[in-house]
């Protein structure tokens, strides 16, 4: 058992280690990167993209009333096949050719974060 | 022929080719030596491939790449933009929050057509001829207004109201700038030219013949 415990910690180690083009994004750097021109960079639904002639506006990810609504599947539908798969505005594309679906869990954790909501 | 004529017409032919292309060469030269001279590779990337593996590498990057400007701009737009350089993206260069309020070095004539002669000369093979004809493509409007929403992240004229999301490079006027090779290519294989970009691959969610249709309707809008 020690000796498990010990590679664990070895390849945290040398995982932590490598360079940032050795790793995948993390939630956090793909949120800003993708989500954040739309849901703003807080979450709030406040991006650049939620100008006034826009017909919907960006969901608040930081709302745990609107977030409370949606099951994990819900979220992790919406970002992979963006407004049309889930009945919602098109407005929202979809993310699952770009990114992988270790990448979309994370980040249906990093909006369960910023809304601190668990969801139906 | 006498060997005579064919000396002459060997003479006439060169001396015509020498004429024709001097200029050209020169100022593609000429362009290269401004671009270097004025350091605009320690903003944009003049030589391919793209190199950027993750989004750290894309967000070190300080402006579009050019390394396939002749393949992705129309021929004219470079030389007059360079002269008069006028904000294309609403927002700065990899910002989310930051306006763009312009600022970019402006060129003598001399020097824009020199340079525009220099960049229209980096192409990539991967964009080929298409026989896509820019327009008011009805079935590229549907994908682009109601299919993917380009809109979301995109500026363009409606009915003489600019309209549309501000993170993309705004489509204003985009039938004088872009080239409808080029924006097809880069939706069917974006890789190529941006392996990391904030925009989604549509590749697998829209077929060739919609991404077609929206190359020809984007390159159509003014």
């Amino acid at each position: 058992m020690k000796r498990y415990v010990m590679y664990i910690a070895v390849l945290a180690a040398v995982l932590a280690a490598l360079p940032a083009e050795g790793r995948a994004a993390t939630a956090e750097e793909n949120y800003q990167f993708y989500c954040a021109q739309c849901h703003g960079t807080g979450g709030r639904g406040d991006g650049p993209n939620a100008v006034e002639s826009q017909p919907v506006s960006p969901r608040d990810h930081t709302s745990a009333v609107a977030m409370n609504k949606l099951t994990d599947e819900d979220i992790i539908n919406a970002i992979e096949g963006g407004g049309a798969a889930t009945s919602k505005s098109v407005l929202m594309p979809p993310f699952g050719k770009t990114l992988t679906k270790a990448e979309v869990v994370e980040l249906k954790d990093y909006l369960r974060k910023l809304c601190k909501c668990k969801g139906k | 022929m006498s060997s005579a004529k064919t000396v002459s017409v060997l003479f006439l032919t060169v001396a015509l080719s020498l004429i024709c292309s001097g200029p050209a060469n020169a100022g593609v030269a000429d362009g290269r030596r401004v671009f270097e001279a004025k350091k605009c590779g320690s903003c944009h990337q003049s030589v391919g491939p793209a190199a950027e593996k993750t989004i750290k590498d894309q967000l070190a990057k300080k402006g579009p790449e050019l390394w396939y400007a002749g393949s992705k701009f129309r021929p004219g737009f470079l030389e007059g933009w360079l002269a008069n350089p006028k904000p294309i993206r609403p927002l700065q260069y990899n910002s989310v929050t930051k306006k763009n309020d312009g600022g970019h070095a402006r060129l003598n004539t001399a020097e824009a057509t020199d340079v525009a002669a220099y960049l229209m000369s980096l192409t990539s093979n991967e964009v080929r001829p298409s026989n896509i004809q820019p327009g008011d493509n009805p079935r590229g409007k549907r994908v682009f207004i109601t299919k993917v929403a380009c809109y979301g992240c995109h500026e363009l004229n409606s009915r003489g109201k600019v309209v549309g999301g501000l993170s993309g490079p705004s489509l204003v006027g985009a039938s004088r700038r872009l080239n409808v090779d080029w924006v097809f290519a880069y939706l069917t294989n974006p890789q190529v030219f941006k392996p990391v970009k904030d925009m989604p691959n549509y590749v697998g969610i829209i077929d060739k013949k919609e991404m077609a249709d929206l190359a020809a309707y984007v390159t159509g809008l003014e």
